[in-house]
């Protein structure tokens, strides 16, 4: 969205603020600007300079009538703000706050004046002008907002009544800001100013844009930089750049999805949990069986995709953009998606394929193209397994890939910072994808199989450090949860409404569990039974386990430390740049110092398991595509892609990666819909047969045998 | 003669085994071979389970035995091969000094052929000895 005239007149007043920052001359800010833009009067405003001069220079004077009237000032400046708080800019918000964070750090001497001072709408524009004429007739050079610097030079109540006043100040135009972003109905937004040549040096530039940046807490805006115009022109101009999010449907999709299978299937994901623990335990484990891996053993194999940096990261990252209420709708999806985990999972089962030499091919393109010509489906069958195939190798570069590796390097860049650089992420981006090819294409198992073994274990630890994280908070554990289920169904300005917060629950819970995707039933597939039911039941518990448990234990640590707080500078960085799992450290470490460095390991060893068991899921949708004898291709282009997405940009490879992800989940969703006919059937039959005792008998048998 | 017969445990298979045997005579002349890929290092079973080349081998040994028997070619030799099907079958088949190889026009179909050629015509390539081509009976 490029509008420069509806912000023209914001321009004018931002560069003004600008001008005022630079201080380029000991004459008046409003005359070392030239700009184009009729509805500023330039060098006017200079004869209000010398009325200026009485302004006692100890103390911000009251108000004064005579001299704050606007025919006493430039009216043009005066109008120029006054539409600019109509336009509801919150920018304008910030060149305040930083001008006035100037004048603070500046001038202690202000301290008591700050704290007399009423500021109301209209007195703010007289407030700015005066403060700017004194800095300007002072000669002060500008600061950029720093936390530390503001603690070194103030003591602890004079921070806090500033903040106070400029987060009263924020409070007030805030639903102006929010209105803004609704009738623009953007998800992000990211503003760019472009300002003429030579009005600022580039060290101004960059010290004004990473004040505002970081001062900016509303939200959508994520991003402010200054350009400077290459042409002779003196004039400015704004643009803001709106992203819609285009996933929604699909997310809508799944939900549907995972709403359906619930209710057809009879709330399986309820009756058949304890069942589900019984069987994963081995009660029915029969060797005998036609498959590759225990119940157990198939789980975590399919867990081991699962749980990686979705649950640390993209968790973090959803409740910072969605606020906590988000948690709540993750976990409405986590159960749900336990049905449709076991939907497609049974049918996976059912539709594989045993070769001569005892392996198993099983996925959702098998129970596809097959299934459906079963129903007379049979081209609709051949095109949705086909779709599935070429989708699911994108998202095993994508989410199962470059996401994974992406999160891990900027989480271990947070606790080593001596990392913190282009080269260093590609040498690790290197070293990962030589972990891996080492694994998938040089055939050393005992890497990935140590890996694989390992994971449950850092499982439980992560797992442990947040559960003792709330126990130490455990008084503010009912407040959390109640915040969390209040902002659910009336979340705050500025996450995108109740259906944003639902949305984006959904969508980083279908991104973490799988649930409806299709990914796990190829690893489900090779599990030893006769029953493909049962193999569904087992795989119940994935979405549970997943998001259930580790995913709310993520966001319960989030909601506790206050980590999704946009306006906190610890971590509104990490919540604007998208970097999850690093927000997910820098919160723990609060709590347990030494943590980042545990998180760290977890978070790569994670990212490997991950990467290693998408890569699988990858291999053989390419080989239903291709032919076994072609794997060589993918895995050499999965390990470009490690070293690709270690390299990109946070928020572009998870865009990316939940792009192709859920797409996967069109057209498995749609088949197993068309198939969960049968699928009841085969429930019912099954069920019958537990409750009536003939599947214990049966497996009594085993054991005897 | 002896002959050698790959198989690719489809449909082409059992008519393959049918002519061999009746070119061969004797099913002690008679060689049926599969190759099987090189086991791959990522997949839950390897990883996790018990999958091994020994567990595949003798897999598929058992269903060739009854491949071999429904086909009245109980008693002919069978071998499991690891790695690329044509230049494995060309090799097995010098290696024994086979007069003749019998094999399917191709196993594959659509993408995959396209892909991959076809083994036969590998065969064909690397093969020392004659090599009997069967049409598919719904060959293009």
């Amino acid at each position: 969205m490029n509008d420069s005239s509806a912000f023209g007149s914001r321009t004018a007043y931002l560069v003004f603020g600008l001008a005022i920052f630079l201080n380029l001359s000991a004459c008046h800010p409003l005359a070392s600007v030239s700009i184009a833009d009729e509805s500023v009067p330039s060098a006017e405003g200079a004869g209000a300079t010398a009325e200026t001069s009485t302004i006692d220079s100890e103390q911000l004077p009251p108000v004064d009538p005579a001299v704050a009237s606007p025919q006493g000032r430039s009216e043009g400046l005066v109008q120029s703000f006054e539409k600019w708080l109509d336009d509801k800019s919150g920018v304008a918000v910030q060149v305040i706050a930083s001008v006035l964070f100037w004048e603070f750090t500046g001038r202690q001497d202000v301290t008591t004046a700050v704290e007399d001072l009423q500021i109301s709408e209209t007195e703010l524009p007289q407030l700015v002008q005066q403060v700017s004429e004194r800095l300007s007739a002072s000669g002060q050079t500008p600061v950029a907002w720093n936390r530390e610097l503001m603690q070194s030079n103030l003591n602890a109540e004079d921070l806090s009544r500033f903040e106070a006043a400029i987060s009263s100040i924020v409070e007030r135009l805030r639903p102006g800001v929010e209105s803004l972003a609704e009738e623009l109905n953007v998800e992000e937004a990211n503003l760019t100013l472009t300002v003429p040549e030579g009005s600022m040096t580039p060290e101004a530039a960059s010290l004004v844009a990473e004040s505002l940046n970081s001062a900016y807490t509303v939200s959508p805006l994520r991003n402010l930089s200054i350009k400077f115009s290459d042409s002779e022109s003196s004039s400015s101009s704004t643009s803001l750049q709106g992203i819609r999010s285009g996933i929604p449907i699909v997310v809508a999709w799944l939900a549907a999805g995972a709403l359906f299978f619930t209710l057809r299937m009879g709330f399986i994901n309820v009756r058949g949990f304890w069942h589900a623990i019984r069987v994963t335990a081995g009660r029915y484990d029969d060797p005998s069986d036609a498959g590759e891996v225990s119940h157990f053993q198939a789980l975590s194999a399919a867990l081991s995709a699962t749980v990686g940096l979705g649950n640390i990261g993209g968790v973090a990252i959803a409740i910072g953009t969605g606020g906590p209420g988000a948690t709540f709708w993750m976990i409405v999806a986590g159960f749900l998606g336990m049905s449709a985990k076991f939907a497609e999972c049974t049918l996976g089962q059912k539709y594989r394929e045993v070769r001569p030499d005892g392996r198993i091919m099983g996925g959702a393109m098998f129970y596809l193209s097959k299934g459906l010509a079963e129903m007379n489906l049979g081209a609709l069958g051949k095109l949705l397994g086909v779709l599935f195939a070429v989708l699911c190798i994108g998202a095993s570069f994508g989410g199962g890939n470059a996401f994974q590796v992406n999160q891990a390097i900027s989480t271990v860049q947070n606790t080593f910072p001596v990392l913190d650089n282009v080269l260093a992420k590609f040498c690790v981006g290197v070293v990962m994808a030589i972990l891996v090819g080492i694994v998938i294409i040089g055939g050393i198992r005992r890497i990935a199989s140590t890996a694989e073994k390992i994971v449950p274990l850092m499982c439980g630890i992560y797992v442990a450090a947040c559960l003792y994280i709330l126990l130490r908070h455990s008084s503010e554990v009912p407040a959390a949860i109640s915040l969390i289920m209040s902002e659910a169904f009336t979340p705050r300005a500025g996450y995108g409404g109740f259906l944003g917060v639902l949305i984006l629950g959904f969508r980083r819970a279908a991104f973490s569990n799988e649930a409806g995707v299709g990914s796990a039933a190829i690893a489900h597939s090779a599990a030893k039974t006769d029953y493909p039911v049962r193999e569904g039941i087992v795989a119940l518990l994935e979405p549970f386990i997943d998001t259930v448990v580790v995913c709310t234990m993520t966001a319960l640590v989030i909601v506790i430390t206050g980590a999704y707080d946009l306006s906190n500078p610890m971590f509104a960085p990490y919540i604007i740049g998208n970097k999850g799992a690093a927000l997910t450290s820098v919160a723990m470490r609060q709590e347990i110092s030494w943590f980042p460095y545990v998180l760290s390991c977890a978070v790569l060893l994670f990212a490997y398991s991950t990467m290693i068991s998408w890569s699988y899921y990858g291999e053989r949708c390419w080989a239903y595509l291709f032919g076994d004898r072609t794997s060589l291709i993918y895995k050499c282009l999965f390990i470009l892609c490690v070293v690709v997405g270690a390299m990109m940009n946070a928020t572009n490879v998870l865009d990316l990666s939940d792009l192709m992800i859920l797409g996967m989940a069109f057209p498995n969703v749609l088949g197993v819909v068309l198939l969960s006919g049968k699928l009841k059937r085969d429930l019912d039959d099954y069920w019958a047969k537990l409750k009536s005792g003939d599947l214990d008998r049966e497996a009594e048998s085993y054991r005897v045998n | 003669m002896t002959v050698v017969v790959p198989i690719d445990f489809s449909e082409r298979s059992d008519f393959a085994i049918r002519s061999a045997m009746s070119i061969a005579g004797d099913p002690k002349r008679l060689h049926i071979v599969h190759v099987l890929s090189p086991l791959d290092s990522i997949s839950p079973g390897v990883l996790l389970g018990d999958v091994s080349d020994e567990t595949r081998s003798s897999a598929v040994m058992k269903n060739m035995q009854t491949l071999a028997r429904e086909q009245g070619a109980s008693g002919a030799d069978q071998e499991v091969l690891f790695g690329d099907p044509g230049l494995q079958i060309a090799d097995y088949a010098k290696k024994i000094n086979a007069d003749l190889i019998v094999i399917p026009s191709h196993g594959y179909h659509g993408l995959k052929r396209l892909v991959l050629g076809s083994v036969a015509e590998r065969v064909i390539r690397h093969a020392e000895c004659s090599v009997l081509v069967l049409r598919r009976a719904d060959a293009e």
